[in-house]
């Protein structure tokens, strides 16, 4: 006599292989770690979870970035006189330009975990720096900008160094696509803070702002325009490995 | 140029020719031409053979200096056939960079999203399965800093492994691992072969094999393209071994563990001739002394 057929087995077969990886699906969703808070608050915003995973790990978010923007908060409070309101701000505008070079332009490269591994990714260079740009400065300019208000300087001061910066980044991204990102930082802050300070020395009072200025600003932009259509021009560069960069021996 | 012995051959079609490459000023690559479609090609050459560099430009990450490279018909100097290449292209550089504080999760989901690979669910699933076939599915949650460093190299195959792409391309993936992680390696590649064409660099004949097709690189230039068999038949005829030190010109010659020197070269009459391995063979086609 034989054992019948449990009435379990009489389905159809089902593949071994296909409930093990349907198994592995289910108990790695509950492995999965928890997104960061950061991620977290972006996403309850809106944000998409690509774009928020995309934010969250912009390599220049480091600690020492952090670092660097308060130090320029604290300098430039530091240097604020209500005698003279106005050309007191002059240390915390001309060091707050500097803020989203270090934060994109430096921590671009082989400064940047997975870098080569990003590279050969669909994603475009172009993107994720301007996405970067745009993250860092979301960042710095409250800051920096509720410091400027915070003192007795005029209101309009708080925004007077986002353009300056939105430049300083551009050229040195363009100067990046030659030399390198550490090159091209160093090259641009020496620029920038020469420029500001060479313009500063030539007058007194007020006019210590000359760099900030209605008129400079119009400068600034066109600057940026400059340096905005190299940085497209040459967006090719932000998917290669550079040789100028030092990660290719 | 070598499929898998049953099946229809899939994988990306990768085709060049003429490939030349300097960089500061060294001619790095003089003129490499290759074909390839399914199975596992190993790239096979001593340090500095050019074997990065090649598999970089292949990788679409090193830009073109001479030549001419399509994958599945699409030129990578074009930008929209690059993406297009990447989205098949799963690449582990030789120095992959993966360190800092994030976790192996959220290391792998950011690189799921450069690879544009779908939701969060999708990508979770994803990484999952990857996490699985490398063994570490249980280290999801670690920062990658705290991790080995084979487990870091694992981590880097497993992000190539994302999307199973048609093309894989892993510079010396077994630097570094332990015997039994080299095994699971082999075993993951052997997966991946009859699916994606997978394209491996090392400089040691062991790892060589395994492979359907053996390409020997040196100084930049292709010495020898067919089977690990055909490899080791090169040597055929030209082994030997003796009890003292050769006095002639040999290719190079070494002490075996059993006291015999075993030569490579031209034999002296009377010579007693051994089976060649795939080492010889490999010795015997890049002429230039290599240390053994």
């Amino acid at each position: 006599m034989t054992a019948p057929t449990p009435p379990f087995a009489a389905g159809p077969p089902v593949d071994p292989a296909r409930i093990d990886a349907n198994w592995r699906a289910i108990t790695f969703d509950l492995d999965a770690p928890r997104p960061s808070w950061t991620e977290r608050l972006l996403r309850r915003v809106g944000v998409p979870s690509a774009a928020a995973r995309l934010v969250v790990a912009t390599p220049g978010l480091r600690r020492s970035w952090f670092a660097a923007l308060v130090a320029v908060v604290v300098l430039g409070l530091g240097a604020a006189d209500p005698e003279r309101p106005t050309e007191s701000m002059f240390t915390l505008l001309v060091l707050a330009p500097l803020l989203p070079v270090l934060g994109v332009v430096l921590a671009y490269g082989d400064a940047e975990p997975a870098h080569e591994i990003v590279l050969a990714t669909p994603r475009r260079g172009l993107h994720t720096i301007l996405l970067r740009t745009a993250t860092v400065l979301a960042i710095a300019a409250p800051v920096v900008g509720l410091a400027a208000l915070a003192s007795p300087a005029p209101a309009w001061l708080a925004v007077a160094w986002l353009l300056p910066g939105l430049t300083c980044t551009l050229a040195a991204l363009s100067l990046a696509t030659a030399v390198g990102p550490r090159r091209a930082t160093a090259a641009t802050a020496i620029g920038w803070l020469a420029a500001a300070a060479g313009m500063a020395g030539a007058v007194d009072g007020v006019g210590r702002l000359a760099v900030f200025s209605p008129a400079s600003q119009l400068a600034w932009l066109a600057a940026a325009a400059v340096f905005g259509g190299i940085v497209v021009a040459r967006r090719d560069a932000f998917d290669h490995l550079s040789p100028a960069s030092g990660t290719v021996r | 140029m070598s499929g898998l012995a049953n099946g229809p051959v899939t994988g990306a079609e990768v085709l060049a020719f003429g490939l030349r490459t300097a960089l500061g000023g060294r001619v790095v690559l003089d003129g490499v031409d290759l074909s390839v479609r399914g199975g596992l090609t190993t790239i096979l050459g001593p340090n500095g053979a050019g074997k990065s560099t090649l598999l970089r430009t292949l990788g679409t990450v090193l830009p073109l200096d001479e030549g001419s490279l399509l994958i599945d018909g699409l030129d990578p100097r074009h930008e929209t056939d690059r993406i297009e290449v990447r989205r098949r292209l799963g690449y582990l550089p030789q120095d992959s960079g993966l360190d800092g504080g994030s976790r192996v999760f959220d290391l792998l989901d950011y690189l799921a999203v450069c690879k544009d690979l779908g939701d969060a669910r999708t990508r979770r699933h994803m990484i999952g399965d990857a996490l699985h076939r490398v063994g570490l599915a249980d280290r999801a949650g670690d920062a990658v800093a705290d991790l080995s460093g084979g487990m870091k190299r694992r981590v880097g195959l497993a992000q190539a492994l994302l999307g199973a792409p048609g093309l894989l391309i892993l510079d010396e993936p077994a630097a570094g691992l332990d015997p039994d992680e080299r095994a699971r390696l082999r075993d993951v590649v052997t997966e991946r072969r009859g699916r994606a064409t997978v394209i491996v660099s090392t400089h040691l004949t062991s790892e060589a094999a395994h492979s359907d097709t053996v390409v020997v690189l040196d100084r930049g230039a292709v010495r020898f393209v067919g089977t690990p068999a055909r490899l080791t038949a090169a040597a055929d005829g030209r082994a030997w071994v003796q009890s003292t030190a050769p006095v002639g010109p040999v290719r190079a010659s070494w002490q075996q563990a059993d006291g015999w020197v075993r030569c490579l070269g031209d034999p002296p009459p009377g010579a007693s001739l051994v089976p060649p391995t795939l080492e010889d063979g490999y010795l015997l086609t890049v002429d230039r002394p290599v240390a053994v």
